[in-house]
């Protein structure tokens, strides 16, 4: 594996990468760099723009300004010396639907020039790899969908990329196959192979090394999933009441409770408080004199859902209404 | 440029085709309705026209006129008024199509070589008939003066009370029938229903997919796509032009008397011009149903404005420049008349020249589309 000296060790540089779409900004001047071997992770609401960035990034949508070096080389002038060296698996079924999954993985191996010989090792070893064996004489479309995006990962695979682009691998598909997929992930990432995956799933954002945060086409924060956490100020409660609905403005008295989820049957509560116990105790006791059951009141652990709900409002987001909520055009 | 890869997209596009059931019935069988239909259905060939037949002379030789008539097998005697009004009659009264009016006087002036007339009225109301009537009548006519006079220098002339000149088709396709002229204009129809559509849904149905995208994170390169995308598909419709040339001149017995190289110049041509406009079509439409509608927004003023169903002389004056934009009409000129009169490159070059000009332009525009925003 040769690479350009100047890069290092980074597996993508990304450089004030734009792209607009007629007068919506898709993507707007993202600068990233994410060091090689990493499992990265891209989050954000729908039409953040993470599919625009990481289309641009596998060289399928040019940029209308900026430019990114993925191993070295920049994806607007040297695409053909890119694309060798990625896989790209985009968010809906991109495989051939009445094509057999063999056909499929053979198609994609010929198509990016995978020595002959080494063809069929390599197919069936993926086939192995990710449970397929049986079904490859199957026409892909009558594949369930967690086979389906298993199918696709391993089409990408089988030229052996060094960085991988997953766009939402795994939405529509079982929690069962998506541990799976996230256990094949996982064993990409010891081999040395980087991966850059959009997400909306927080607990697997959780599984990766890094994560960056996406909102109107920006990188609002960037941090490791533990560092994402302890950005957050004060702590979590979680309260098991006997009426959830009617202990939120009860709570909303309190001048240290930050934020109030529900989450099931019960609330969890953002506590920004010098002295845990005596926070939580007048909790109870608030709960107790409003004629409410207390179960429980006992801190838990931040997870990303809390950090992002917590963490996003205050940061500094540009106020632009022309693309609030706009959809992602893909045009 | 790799023809490995062009081969294996050749392969993919026609293990897809061969699996989607509705497609193979659909590329043989669609031209062979497509014959069917036109051929029996809209160019049913006009005889028996009912007749009124007003004898005002009653001789030896105005029943010979008569008879030339009635035993061409396309008319026949309904009524025989006495006077004009009654011949009025029968034609508003729709019992007949068609009136003969054989003057007083007729067999004298024919006996003393005189030229003479006689009337031959046509309904007009239905266009079709009408022009036929006219044509068969004038043939008849022609025929019998030459039996009539012995010299050819008087002959009687025939009035109709419709203008439209039917000579030229009588001259070449004096059975007028409709099919010797629908087949060969079926071989461009659906040459350009299937390279078009056929194409365009493909390429939307790569794109819908995802696939599209998936084709360009590997080493392939456009014109390699575009070349694996579009020979299955002229694959698909030289085969169907071979159906329907087979079952037209074997079935409905259309006789050929054109040159293989002029129909084949200028099918292909007009072969490139329908694959630009599915590039089009392609780069217009996101989903297979838009490209479909796309399709037939193309499709409709084709059919309608190339003389493929209704002949360019009927219509208003006011859409013939429009006419001259679509592409149809050329090669409908080419292939009718090479199949009919075996007419050449030199007698048709205006048309080639046309079908130069936009196959070149069409399918550069396509390729150029295609080449820069494919994938946007």
């Amino acid at each position: 594996m040769t690479e350009a000296p100047h890069t290092g060790e980074l597996a993508l540089d990304i450089r004030g990468l734009t792209r607009r779409f007629r007068e919506v900004t898709a993507v707007d001047d993202v600068t990233l760099t994410i060091p090689r071997g990493e499992v990265f992770g891209l989050v954000g609401p729908d039409g953040a723009g993470k599919s625009s960035l990481i289309r641009m990034l596998a060289t399928v949508l040019a940029p209308t300004s900026g430019d990114a070096l993925v191993f070295g080389r920049s994806v607007v002038k040297e695409a053909h010396a890119v694309k060798p060296r990625i896989g790209y698996m985009s968010q809906a079924f991109s495989l051939y639907g009445d094509l057999t999954v063999r056909e499929n993985l053979d198609f994609f191996a010929e198509l990016r020039g995978v020595p002959r010989r080494e063809m069929a090792a390599r197919a069936e070893r993926l086939l192995e790899f990710s449970g397929l064996t049986e079904f490859q004489k199957r026409q892909a479309q009558f594949l369930s969908g967690g086979m389906k995006q298993k199918l696709a990962l391993a089409a990408t695979l089988i030229s052996e990329p060094d960085m991988l682009f997953l766009d939402e691998p795994t939405t529509g598909v079982d929690p069962v196959s998506r541990r799976e997929f996230w256990r094949i992930i996982a064993g990409l990432h010891r081999q040395g192979i980087t991966v850059f995956v959009a997400t909306p799933y927080m607990d697997e954002a959780d599984r990766c090394n890094e994560i960056a945060f996406m909102a109107q086409g920006r990188i609002i924060l960037r941090d490791t999933p533990t560092g994402m956490k302890k950005r957050v100020p004060g702590r979590v409660v979680e309260i098991a009441v006997s009426d959830y609905r009617a202990a939120m403005p009860v709570l909303k008295r309190l001048s240290y409770v930050r934020s109030i989820e529900v989450s099931g049957e019960m609330l969890r509560t953002l506590v920004d408080c010098e002295d845990d116990g005596a926070c939580e105790g007048e909790m109870r006791a608030l709960l107790s004199s409003s004629g409410l059951v207390v179960e429980h009141v006992r801190p838990t652990a931040t997870d990303l859902e809390m950090a992002f709900a917590t963490l996003i409002p205050s940061v500094d987001l540009p106020e632009r209404d022309d693309r609030a909520a706009g959809p992602e055009v893909p045009e | 440029m790799s023809l490995r890869r062009i081969w294996l997209l050749i392969w993919k596009e026609f293990t897809q085709l061969l699996r989607d059931r509705s497609m193979i019935p659909l590329i043989f069988l669609l031209p062979v309705i497509q014959l069917v239909m036109f051929g029996y259905v809209i160019g049913t060939d006009v005889k028996d026209l009912r007749t009124a037949i007003l004898d005002l002379d009653g001789t030896p030789a105005s029943h010979r006129v008569v008879e030339g008539f009635t035993s061409s097998g396309y008319f026949v005697a309904v009524a025989r008024p006495v006077d004009e009004a009654g011949v009025r009659k029968t034609l508003d009264g729709n019992t007949a199509q068609v009136a003969i009016i054989i003057p007083k006087g007729f067999a004298d002036k024919v006996r003393r070589g005189q030229a003479t007339k006689l009337s031959v009225i046509v309904d007009g109301s239905d266009a079709k008939t009408a022009s036929v009537a006219q044509g068969y009548a004038g043939s008849i006519v022609a025929n019998l003066s030459s039996k009539l006079y012995p010299s050819p220098a008087a002959k009687p002339g025939v009035t109709t009370p419709v203008g439209v000149d039917a000579r030229v088709r009588v001259l070449f396709n004096p059975t007028m029938r409709a099919v010797n002229t629908m087949v060969p204009a079926l071989l461009a129809f659906i040459l350009m229903l299937s390279t078009q559509n056929l194409m365009s849904q493909s390429i939307v149905k790569e794109r819908e997919r995802g696939t599209l995208e998936q084709l360009f994170v590997t080493p392939i390169g456009r014109a390699e796509y575009l070349i694996g995308k579009l020979l299955p598909y002229v694959a698909v419709a030289i085969i169907q032009i071979l159906v329907v040339f087979t079952v037209g001149t074997l079935w409905f017995k259309v006789p050929f008397s054109g040159s293989v190289a002029v129909l084949g110049v200028g099918l292909g041509l007009f072969m490139i011009t329908a694959l630009g406009q599915g590039m089009l079509v392609s780069l217009m439409s996101r989903t297979r149903y838009q490209a479909q509608q796309a399709g037939t927004f193309l499709m409709v003023p084709s059919m309608m404005l190339s003389g493929f169903v209704f002949p360019l002389s009927s219509m208003p004056a006011v859409l013939i420049p429009l006419t001259y934009l679509i592409p149809l009409r050329y090669i409908l000129v080419i292939v009718r008349s090479n199949f009919v009169k075996g007419s050449g490159f030199v007698a048709l070059w205006p048309q080639f020249l046309a079908m130069i000009i936009f196959s070149i332009a069409i399918f550069g525009l396509g390729l150029s589309r295609f080449q820069k925003k494919l994938n946007d």
